[in-house]
């Protein structure tokens, strides 16, 4: 998959380029972050030019986000039906809006597997969209440019940095799931020590 | 944990946190081994032509390669063997296939050949001669 697009994006350039940010920003599972790195060092040696590319994909990838914000903001009925009114659902909102904005900007560029869940979760809970528009964008520049940038840098030996910022993704994932494993842990062991405390005074 | 954490709950953090780890540790490994390959690079001067021939990849078309190592498009098309026309946009993988199906990599090591041959045969620097070997001039006249 990755090489057939690669070689299209040869052929077809920036507008291609946009499109497949804009089907990735909607959860499709393309190799996104790999093209925008190849992007940048096909910038480099003159195949495409580097202005026109970048702002063609900041548009595509966020007008992706933004729809697939508004999926999750048409669909909270849906999810209401099943988890309205449940603490679980309230905690989650609740979180959200504290933690939203520094979702959604990592999402966009360093830990991309959550970047789809983060855009319908901004949408279900109804999110402002304003901000999340400037996260999102704020996020997505700095895919585009840093990333792109990368490729620029490194020109035809574009892989290694593609292989490392991959990887690297991958690395901060399993931290971020072992850091909420462990938090998870903790907070129920609160929980349990506050009941016991309570039966033993009861 | 205590025990009164009911039996689902341990299966999820134990889950989470074997997965965190498993994560953690192989993407680890690999993002070391790609830095350490990284480290070990020097992005090339601006301008430069490109001379390495194992940067060659199958997913690329005849004019990017011939833009990329400064090789006239005509060379490498000849040198494959196949008409430019409705080629252009083929990458090297499905040129081969269409053109030698029975020939894995062919196109590839042509392709690479072509390249080596088109490059000017490297000269010694001499900006970067050993000062101590004497320079070999014409005995004067006596």
């Amino acid at each position: 998959m990755s090489e057939f697009l690669l070689t299209q994006i040869i052929n077809y350039g920036a507008p291609l380029l946009g499109i497949i940010v804009f089907v990735g920003g909607l959860g499709i599972p393309l190799p996104c972050t790999l093209l925008v790195i190849a992007a940048g060092a096909f910038a480099r040696q003159g195949i495409l030019p580097w202005h026109t590319t970048a702002l063609i994909s900041i548009i595509s990838v966020v007008a992706g986000d933004s729809l697939s914000y508004s999926l999750g903001y048409y669909s909270r009925e849906l999810v209401l039906q099943r988890f309205s009114g449940t603490p679980r659902w309230l905690q989650a909102e609740q979180s959200f809006q504290k933690w939203g904005p520094l979702s959604i900007f990592f999402s966009r560029f360093l830990v991309t597997a959550i970047a789809l869940p983060v855009n319908l979760f901004s949408g279900t809970t109804r999110f402002s969209f304003n901000k999340f528009l400037i996260y999102d964008l704020l996020g997505e520049v700095v895919w585009i440019i840093g990333y792109g940038g990368l490729g620029y840098w490194f020109g035809s030996e574009w892989e290694l940095a593609s292989e490392f910022i991959s990887n690297f993704g991958g690395l901060v994932l399993g931290v971020i799931i072992f850091g909420f494993g462990i938090r998870q842990a903790w907070n129920w062991q609160k929980q349990n020590k506050a009941k016991s405390y309570k039966n033993a005074e009861a | 944990m205590s025990s009164k954490t009911t039996p689902r709950q341990r299966v999820l953090v134990i889950g989470l946190i074997s997965v965190g780890i498993v994560f953690t540790a192989f993407f680890g490994m690999r993002a070391l081994h790609a830095f350490n390959k990284l480290n070990g690079h020097r992005p090339p001067p601006p301008g430069k032509v490109e001379t390495d021939v194992e940067l060659v990849r199958d997913w690329m078309t005849i004019p990017f390669i011939s833009r990329m190592y400064r090789v006239p498009e005509k060379n490498l098309f000849d040198a494959i063997g196949i008409p430019p026309f409705s080629n252009h946009d083929k990458s090297l993988k499905d040129i081969n296939q269409d053109y030698y199906p029975n020939a894995g990599g062919y196109v590839l090591d042509m392709v690479k050949a072509t390249i080596l041959a088109h490059q000017p045969t490297p000269t010694p620097d001499a900006s970067r001669a050993p000062s101590a070997v004497p320079m070999l001039t014409a005995p004067a006249a006596p």
